[in-house]
């Protein structure tokens, strides 16, 4: 009986488990969402435009070479309730971008999960897990 | 002893489902506050409302709840490349990447807000995406009977109850897809939406699709919750096509990899 119940528990514990993992994000398959990255770079453009706005920003590699990224976010709607506005970011600022980057190696993410963030140098933090 | 086992496992099936009929209807709801607990207003839906889904990703129903397709939708499917589901690939042909309106109901399933506004006659439905809207007719009128197809097609509603708005929808044309997975529709398409104020902060909706052209049986989907958001104002969401052109160089195919044009 005393195995019956540990079958029962288990079958029990096994289902919650699957279906928390079930509500977890279901990716697109541009990105690898598994693996989320933090990149630090010079903003040079900041596009504030529907449906996605868009943070371009140079970062600096190993040996001082320079690498432009591309940056995909959400829309205004969705930032503008997280207190984005479109002056937000700026060209010059130097920012941590939390991203999950393209499968293709290209240097592109997108930074619109619940999870995605932006950390200024001096600390203040722009977050999206508003809707 | 095999009944002993049938009656363990049947209530194990037994706890299991009310374990999930409770998760299911009690973990949305907001108790908390004394404005959820103040009764809902009966017969009206006005306020800003947002679906408690993932992101975007959604179809009507989940892959695994999907009726057969007939030949009909079996040949659409099979030329559709989706994002998302388990056929995505990369750099798909979604209509909403060149901004093509994703339609009803694929338009429920996102996780932007909008706004219902009642009026004696008519529910207007006002989304932030598409920046679209729909007119829900209270006024008693029937389905028309030879609806031009449209995006967002055409709806009557009713009341059953003091609590739940129960919507009927015809006349969509036959260029949306039913969610980010692919799945096709007809122009038969007939929708049925029960939107159940289930206490001032929440809706319990529930959404049936009727299509014998394209399905063998009715999409039931799963029951998904929605939240008043009070304070909240719908901005605008449309898919712009310069802008959506300049993303799509610069950021969507080189993420798929194709050159930075």
């Amino acid at each position: 009986m005393k195995s019956k119940l540990l079958l029962f528990c288990t079958l029990i514990v096994t289902v919650l488990v699957f279906c928390a993992s079930m509500q977890a994000h279901h990716g697109n398959a541009a990105y690898d969402e598994q693996h989320p990255i933090t990149i630090n770079g010079n903003v040079t453009e900041f596009v504030w435009s529907n449906p996605h706005c868009q943070i371009y920003l140079d970062v600096k590699g190993e040996k001082g070479s320079v690498v432009s990224w591309s940056v995909e976010s959400q829309s205004p709607g969705i930032l503008r309730r997280n207190s984005w506005t479109r002056d937000s970011i700026k060209p010059g600022d130097h920012i941590a971008v939390t991203l999950v980057p393209a499968k293709s190696g290209a240097p592109v993410g997108f930074s619109g999960e619940k999870s995605g963030k932006i950390v200024f140098d001096d600390g203040h933090v722009l977050k999206m897990d508003l809707r | 002893m095999p009944t002993r086992s049938a009656s363990l496992i049947f209530g194990s099936a037994v706890v299991l489902a009310s374990v999930f009929a409770t998760s299911a209807r009690s973990a949305p709801q907001d108790k908390n506050t004394k404005e959820a607990q103040a009764p809902a207003p009966k017969r009206e839906i006005t306020g800003v409302w947002l679906y408690q889904g993932s992101g975007g990703q959604e179809s009507t129903a989940p892959e695994k709840d999907m009726p057969p397709m007939t030949p009909w939708a079996q040949a659409r499917f099979a030329a559709e490349k989706p994002g998302y589901g388990s056929r995505a690939v990369p750099d798909g042909n979604d209509p909403i990447l060149q901004c093509d309106p994703g339609g009803f109901p694929r338009i429920m399933f996102f996780p932007t807000p909008f706004e219902f506004v009642q009026t004696p006659a008519r529910i207007m439905q006002f989304f932030e995406r598409e920046h679209a809207w729909r007119p829900i007719w209270i006024d008693g009128r029937a389905l028309p009977k030879d609806p031009d197809p449209t995006w967002y097609g055409y709806a009557v509603g009713h009341w059953e109850g003091d609590y739940t708005l129960v919507v009927e929808s015809i006349g969509f044309n036959d260029k949306t897809w039913l969610g980010a997975s692919g799945y096709p529709h007809s122009e038969d398409m007939r929708v049925t939406e029960r939107y159940q104020r289930v206490d001032r902060n929440t809706i319990a909706y529930n959404i049936r699709v009727d299509d014998p052209k394209a399905y063998a049986k009715p999409i039931i989907g799963p029951e998904r919750f929605m939240k008043l958001r009070p304070g909240v104002e719908i901005g605008e969401l449309p898919c712009v096509w310069s802008e959506e052109n300049s993303f799509t160089k610069r950021i969507r195919e080189p993420a798929v990899g194709k050159p930075n044009r």
